[in-house]
C-alpha cells in the first residue's frame, strides 16, 4: 500500500464530527424562522459529509476521477429533487 | 509501434478501489432517490412534523454517535493496516463491529417501541418512508458488520490482504455519511 505521507488527525475530526452533532442538535431548539433552524441543520449536515469524504475517505489525497465518480450521482440526485419538484411540491 | 516510458506517468488507480467507488457512485444514487422522494413529498403535503414527534431524538441521537464512533474505529484499523500493526489491527476492526452491532440493537429497540404503539410501516407516508429509508440502511450496516468480521477473521492469519481494510472502510464511511444525513432529514425536521 502506498504511502500518502501526512494522514488527517483521525480523532480530532471525530471531535468536530460530535460537537457539529450537537450543533444540529441544538439548531433544532433554536428560537427563530423553521427556514433558518434547517438550513443550519442541514449545512451541519453537509460540513460532517464532507469531513468524513475527504478525511476518512480519503478522497483528499485521491486522483480527480475518484472524485468525479463522487460527485456525479450526487448532480444527478440533485437534478432528480428538482425535477420531481412541479409534480409533487407545485402541486401538478 | 515503440511506446514510450512516459506514457503511463501517471499512477492508475488500484482496481479494488475503482470497484468500491463505482459501487459507492450506484449507493449514492439508492440512497439519493429514496431522500429526494422523501423531501418531495414532505415538502408537497403539510402535516409531517406530527407523525416525527413519535420518533426519539436521544435514541436516534446516541445511535449517531455511535456510528460516528465506528467510522473513527474503522480509520484507525486501517491506519494499523498501513503500518503492519496486525494486533491493533484486529482490535479496531472488532470495535468497529461491536459498534455496528450497537447501532442495530438501538434500532431493533426503537422499531419494537414504534410497532408496539401502533406505528407500522403500514401506518401513513412518513412510517412507510421511515422504516423503507432507515430499515434498508440498517441492513446495510449489517452487511457491513459482515464484511468486516471476515476482515477480521482474514487478517488473523497474514496480512497480506491488509489493503482490503481501506475498501471495507470506504463502504463503511459512506453508510455513516448516508446516516449523517438520515438523522436530521427523519427526526429533526
Amino acid at each position: 500500500m502506498a504511502s500518502h505521507g501526512v494522514r488527517p488527525n483521525y480523532l480530532a475530526i471525530w471531535g468536530w464530527l460530535v460537537a457539529l452533532m450537537f450543533v444540529g442538535l441544538a439548531a433544532s431548539f433554536l428560537p427563530g424562522t423553521r427556514a433558518l433552524a434547517v438550513a443550519l441543520i442541514f449545512a451541519t449536515a453537509v460540513v460532517k459529509a464532507l469531513l468524513v469524504v475527504l478525511n476518512y475517505m480519503h478522497l483528499k489525497f485521491e486522483p480527480r476521477l475518484i472524485y468525479a465518480i463522487a460527485i456525479v450521482p450526487l448532480l444527478f440526485v440533485l437534478v432528480l429533487l428538482v425535477a420531481l419538484f412541479p409534480d409533487f411540491v407545485f402541486h401538478h | 509501434m515503440a511506446i514510450s516510458a512516459e506514457a503511463h506517468a501517471t499512477p492508475s488507480i488500484p482496481a479494488g478501489k475503482m470497484g468500491v467507488w463505482w459501487f459507492l457512485a450506484s449507493e449514492i444514487m439508492l440512497f439519493g432517490g429514496l431522500i429526494s422522494s422523501f423531501i418531495v413529498f414532505r415538502l408537497g403535503s403539510a402535516g409531517w412534523a406530527g407523525e416525527a414527534a413519535h420518533l426519539s431524538v436521544p435514541i436516534a441521537a446516541v445511535n449517531t454517535l455511535v456510528l460516528l464512533t465506528s467510522s473513527l474505529t474503522m480509520v484507525q484499523a486501517f491506519a494499523m493496516a498501513e503500518r503492519g500493526d496486525q494486533r491493533r489491527l484486529r482490535n479496531y476492526l472488532a470495535l468497529t463491529i461491536l459498534l455496528g452491532l450497537t447501532f442495530l440493537g438501538i434500532k431493533a429497540y426503537e422499531y419494537t417501541s414504534e410497532i408496539r404503539e401502533g406505528f407500522t410501516p403500514g401506518t401513513g407516508i412518513f412510517w412507510s418512508f421511515y422504516y423503507t429509508m432507515t430499515g434498508l440502511h440498517a441492513l446495510h450496516v449489517l452487511a457491513g458488520a459482515i464484511v468486516n468480521f471476515s476482515l477480521y477473521v482474514l487478517v488473523g492469519g497474514s496480512l497480506r490482504n491488509s489493503h482490503r481494510v481501506e475498501l471495507a472502510g470506504l463502504y463503511w464511511h459512506f453508510v455513516d455519511i448516508v446516516w449523517i444525513f438520515l438523522f436530521p432529514l427523519v427526526y429533526l425536521t
